[in-house]
Parts: structure tokens; sequence; C-alpha cells
């Protein structure tokens, strides 16, 4: 490509260089503040009184900053369900109706099973219950792409939907095991105590909205990528996703291979939504349908990189900007909340084109003479 | 129950399938190129909510509609630069293109939410044609965009089978590297055809907004639509004609739940019933991928891969 007499060249890194790895997410995140600033001005916001105010009530704040805790732990778990498939190139976009039937799974154990046990065992009852409920929506797909080769993107994400009306048919559509029976009031029906978890105080006596679930969200990523560093599956699938013909000859079994990569994604996803079950709802809460925090994990894996670990770190970041655009919808001079979405979405794009000067060594050179 | 209203829920079919239609001649364009662009959904969202606005503001329905295709061009343009010229992964970017297009068309949204249409889309009144049983609603119920709608597919498809361009078109979605070493600008057609879908996708949204939606109401307004027109150029195996037939199938299936529930037939719960449109499709997608029928599909080979010469 030859423009104004200047040739763009680009030559593929062997290895990048370890400043490029903090300063192409730290240039994506300023150039999307920057185009969220320019949409803010036009609207009649000042952009840095805003953001200062976004940074506060996100980040800053102790209220803030917890609030925002709570908020990632099951985008946490989304996050890693998004980077464990697509690292192995397999797109599933199911996270959000994923998480959906893992906060119903998580609920039937809460109710069903937690009021013989004690806490210690009934929360880990209800977080493997959601995976597996999470794990057997995904099922289909996974079953699917095995045996017919059907790509995964469009099922996936059609069952979103399904699992969405799902939701809203337990709590509106009937009055059945799932439906609060005490009041003629649309809400889910609480889960046993047993099976709660109360919110972490920091060391101080304020209530917060930050749950232990978050520390059991970490504490599963980090494994995750210990996991997947040392053992044999780990290898296998990362050999499948640079080259599945080498995976092949080598006798790798790719239809396992593939389809184990999306049940694990789908039961990552439906642990997230347990922990909605365990810390805040305690419930089948439609409230979850409205925060999208499954399409959220999509973009927090890929802004990751699809690392478990950065997952954790991109999850925090993405919770701030919609802990803090709550906060500004509800100030005296309200900002739209959809302002934290178009900056998630500015950020990933950012990312994305980041990509390219992360893999290669852009130059631009001046032709001298077009050689044919 | 009268046979008269199912009558009218295949008009209505017709009618939704407009959308969809272009919609998914937008995609296949995109695709036949061999880029795939998954922000369908973002597109229609900021086709709808960019000429909701300008039409609440102006008035003119014909500068609405400029204006949402333009915005159409200038998001395809995103992505293609990200695609095309920076090589990001093309999964990715289209579902980046659909929650920005989701977050920006609510921002932009939130001061009109809940406005009834300043313009409104009506069907060509066709004078005593409209009153003759059945193909009165069916034929000549429909507004203007509608006939050019099937004009489109019908161009498209000749432009795709039967003329030269189309001929290198199909050729860069099936094998890149022929039409580089003929002469061809593998990036060059590529751009062209990401911008023409997505003007088509961004004006889809337009029409929705003004012949179909009732009011601006944030995401809701197309509910899924988008994913609905990328399963639908599967279903029309990457041809402009098939996907009328396909769109007015999942019209139907779209339009059902109303139907029902306005005869106040309620065999299912309406949230039951709200799921029908999104298994049809996915039936649909399983009985397309048994490989009989994917003998017959013909997608773009090389779908989702970025050309770069040296690397080929």
């Amino acid at each position: 490509m030859i423009v104004f007499g200047r040739r763009v060249r680009m030559e593929q890194r062997l290895t990048t260089p370890s400043s490029l790895l903090v300063v192409v997410p730290v240039l994506s995140v300023l150039f999307a503040l920057v185009v969220g600033g320019v949409f803010l001005a036009l609207t009649g916001h000042p952009p840095i009184g805003t953001y200062l105010d976004l940074l506060d009530n996100g980040y800053t704040s102790f209220y803030g900053i917890t609030d925002t805790l709570g908020l990632a732990t099951p985008l946490v778990c989304t996050g890693l369900s998004a980077a464990f498939a697509f690292r192995m190139n397999l797109y599933s976009i199911g996270q959000e109706g994923q998480m959906y039937l893992g906060m119903i799974g998580g609920t039937w154990a809460g109710i069903v099973l937690a009021d013989a046990l004690p806490t210690a065992i009934a929360v880990p009852v209800v977080l493997c219950c959601g995976a597996l409920s999470g794990a057997a929506w995904v099922a289909l797909p996974a079953l699917l792409r095995a045996r017919l080769g059907t790509s995964e993107i469009v099922s996936t994400l059609l069952l979103n939907y399904v699992a969405l009306n799902l939701v809203n048919y337990f709590i509106f559509g009937s009055t059945g095991f799932f439906r609060d029976p005490t009041t003629s009031f649309p809400q889910g029906r609480t889960v046993s105590e047993n099976a709660r978890l109360s919110p972490l105080s920091f060391f101080t006596d304020k209530v917060t909205n930050t749950y232990p679930t978050f520390v059991i969200a970490v504490v599963l990523a980090v494994s995750l990528f210990w996991l997947m560093k040392v053992s044999n599956y780990g290898y296998e699938t990362t050999v499948y996703a640079d080259s599945p013909n080498t995976a092949r000859y080598a006798g790798m079994n790719s239809t396992w291979l593939q389809s184990s990569v999306l049940l694990i994604s789908g039961a990552l996803a439906g642990v997230g939504g347990a922990m909605y079950v365990v810390g805040p709802a305690g419930k089948v809460d439609p409230g979850l349908l409205q925060i999208g925090l499954g399409y959220a994990g999509i973009v927090v894996a890929a802004l990751a990189r699809y690392n478990f670990v950065a997952v954790i770190l991109a999850a925090v970041l993405f919770a701030g900007l919609r802990t803090g655009g709550n906060a500004l919808q509800a100030s005296s001079d309200p900002v739209p909340i959809a302002i934290a979405v178009v900056l998630q979405g500015a950020v990933l794009l950012f990312a994305l084109g980041g990509e390219l000067f992360r893999r290669n060594k852009v130059t631009i050179v001046r032709v001298k003479q077009a050689v044919a | 129950m009268n046979s008269n209203i199912w009558l009218l829920t295949f008009a209505d079919a017709i009618s939704i399938a407009t959308t969809l239609i272009l919609a998914s001649l937008g995609a296949i364009l995109t695709e036949r190129s061999g880029v795939i662009n998954l922000g369908v959904e973002g597109m229609l969202l900021m086709g709808a909510v960019t000429g909701f606005v300008v039409a609440d503001s102006s008035g003119n329905l014909w500068l609405a509609l400029l204006v949402s295709v333009l915005v159409g061009v200038v998001l395809s343009a995103v992505h293609a630069a990200l695609t095309i010229g920076l090589r990001a992964n093309q999964i990715v970017s289209g579902l980046a293109m659909v929650i920005f297009g989701t977050g920006l068309s609510q921002f932009i949204g939130k001061p009109v939410e809940g406005l009834p249409r300043p313009v409104i889309i009506r069907p060509l009144n066709f004078g005593a044609l409209s009153d003759i049983p059945i193909l009165g609603p069916v034929v000549f119920g429909h507004d203007l965009f509608t006939y050019l709608t099937w004009l489109l597919a019908a161009g498209l498809s000749f432009y795709l089978h039967r003329t030269r361009p189309g001929l290198l078109l199909r050729a860069t979605g099936d094998a890149p590297a022929t039409v580089d070493a003929q002469g061809g600008s593998v990036a060059r057609i590529r751009w062209m055809h990401v911008i023409a879908g997505g003007a088509l996708m961004s004006f889809a949204g337009a029409w929705y907004m003004f012949a179909r939606a009732a009011a601006w109401s944030q995401a809701a307004t197309t509910n899924g639509i988008g994913w609905i027109a990328l399963a639908l150029v599967v279903f029309a195996s990457w041809r402009p004609l098939r996907a009328i037939g396909g769109a007015v199938l999942f019209g139907f299936t779209l339009q059902v739940p109303f139907t029902l529930q306005a005869e106040q037939i309620s065999i299912l719960p309406p949230t039951i019933v709200a799921m029908f449109p999104y298994l049809v499709t996915l039936a649909v997608l399983v009985a397309l991928s048994t490989p009989r029928a994917r003998r017959l599909l013909g997608a773009p080979k090389l779908l989702g891969q970025p050309f770069v010469r040296d690397e080929r």
C-alpha cells in the first residue's frame, strides 16, 4: 500500500518488547477516553469533570471501589469463560445465557439442597450446580460443533435470547418453583441462608457490596492460569490453538478438545451466575438481565488478550466504568449510563487496532521508484 | 379464531422481512468479500437512533435516511480499517461494534426515549388493488422501500453472478491470492463491500424505526434482529434472492407471538412463545449444517481470514 509516495512496511516481531505490553493497553484506554470525551462535549457535559467524577465514584472512593469489586466478581467469571474459548479460536458468545442458567441452577441448589448443609459445603455446592448448568447450556452448541460443524458463534448467541426468556418465564410468566410464593409481586424465591455469604467489610464497620466470591473468582483465575501452564491439557489446547493440523498429526483428539473447551467455558460463565446468587441476589433476579455482564466478559477477555490473570484487571477496570457511570446517571447533571458502554466498546476497538503494533514492527519508508 | 388474522400475520411478516432482507444483503456483500461483520445489531441500532434524532429535529424523512446511511458507512469503515488495514480479529472487532453501537445508540437516544416517531413510512396507496382478497394485503400492502428492497435483492443477485465486478468479489472471498496475482486489489474490493454492506445494515435499522417500531426504546428497539439477519445469511447460502424467502419465514416467527397475544390465544405463556424465533433460527442452522446441505451451501472459502500478500 503506497500513500503519498510513502510505503507502510510491516515486519512480524518474533518477540514483543515488554514496554509495548503496557503501552498499548494504556494508550487504548486513553484514546477511548478521548472519543468518549468528544461525545460528552457534544452533548453538553464537561468531559474532564465527568471523568474525574467517574474516577471518584468508580475507583478511588471507598464505596466506589467496593461496589466495583462486587460487580467485577461475575465479570471475572464471564471474562475467563470468553478467554478460555477464544484462545482456542472457539468464538462462543453465549456467556450471557450461560450466566443466567448458572443463576437458575445455583438458585435451585440453594433452595433444595442448602437447607441441610453447613455454609462451608452449601456455598461450593451452589457454585458447582451453577457451573454444571452453564456447561449444560453450552452442551448443545458444543455437540453441534463436534458432530455437524455448526458455527458456535450464532448458535451460542441465539441461546442467549432463549435463556433470557427462560428467566422472564420463571419470574414473570409463571408461579412455579423459582417464584416467591409469599407475595403476588413477581420476584424470585430466596435461597436458604446457609447458601449465602455476608459481604466483606474490609476492617471497617461499613456494609459493602463486595462479597467473598470476589476472592474465589481471583483464585479461580490464578489457578486456571497456572493449570493451563503446567497441565498436559493446557499444552494440548495451546498446540491446537496455534495449529490444528499439528495437533491432529500429534494424535490429539480435536473433537474432544473443542467440546471440552466449550463446556469448561460454559461452566466458568455459569459459576459467575451462581456467585450472583451466593452474593448479592440470593434468588433468580431479573436485575442481572439488565447489566449485560456476559457480553462485557467478551470485551474483558479481548482486552486482557485472553490472559487469565489480566482478565482480573480488565474486569475491575470495566466494572469501575459501570459503577462510576451509575453514579453519574444519578447525579445532579445526569450523564446517561450508556457512556460507560461507549467507553467499553471504544477501549476494545483501540486495543484491537493496537494489536497490530504489538505484533508487527511498523515503519514508514519513502518509495523512491516503484519497481514492478 | 378466524383465518384472516393469519393472512394479516403473513402480510406483516413480509413487511418486517424488509429489515431482515436489507441487513442480510449487507452481510452477504460483506461476507462475499471474505470479511465477516458480526456488528449488524450495533449497525441497526445506530441507523435507527440517528435516523430518529435527525427526523425529530428536521422533520425530514429523506435527510434522516441519508444520515443513517452515512453513519453506517462510518461505522463499517472503522470495522474495515481494523480488520483489513490493521488485520485485527474480525470476530472480536464485530463484537466490539455491537457493544460500541449499542452503547452509543443508547447515549444518543436518551433524550428522545419514548417519544413517538416524528415521521412514519406508510404503505403505498394502490387504490382498489389493496382490496383484492388475499393478494391485496400480501402483495399491495407495503411501502415503497419494501418493493425497492426486493428489486435490490434481484439487482445484487445479478451483480454477484452476472457481472465482472461481481465475479471479482466472489473470487476475493474464495481465493484472494488469485485476485491479487491477477492484478486486482483485494484490500480495495474488501473496503468497498464492507462499507456498502454497512450502509445497507444501517439503512435497515432506519427503515425499521420509521416503518415498524412504535418509539425509540433503547436496545429493545431491534431485539436481536441483527443476529437473526446473520443466521439468515447462512440460510440464504450467501445468495441475495434466497434471503427473501428466509426473511419471510423468520419474519413470520417474529410476528406470531404478537398475533397470539392479540387473539388472546394462550396455549403457551408469552415468554415461552418469545423464544420461538431464536429456536426456529437455531433449528434451521442445524439443518443446514448436515454434510449434505453443506455441500450445496457455498460459503466464501476464506471467510474471516485477513489477506497478507507475503504470508500467503
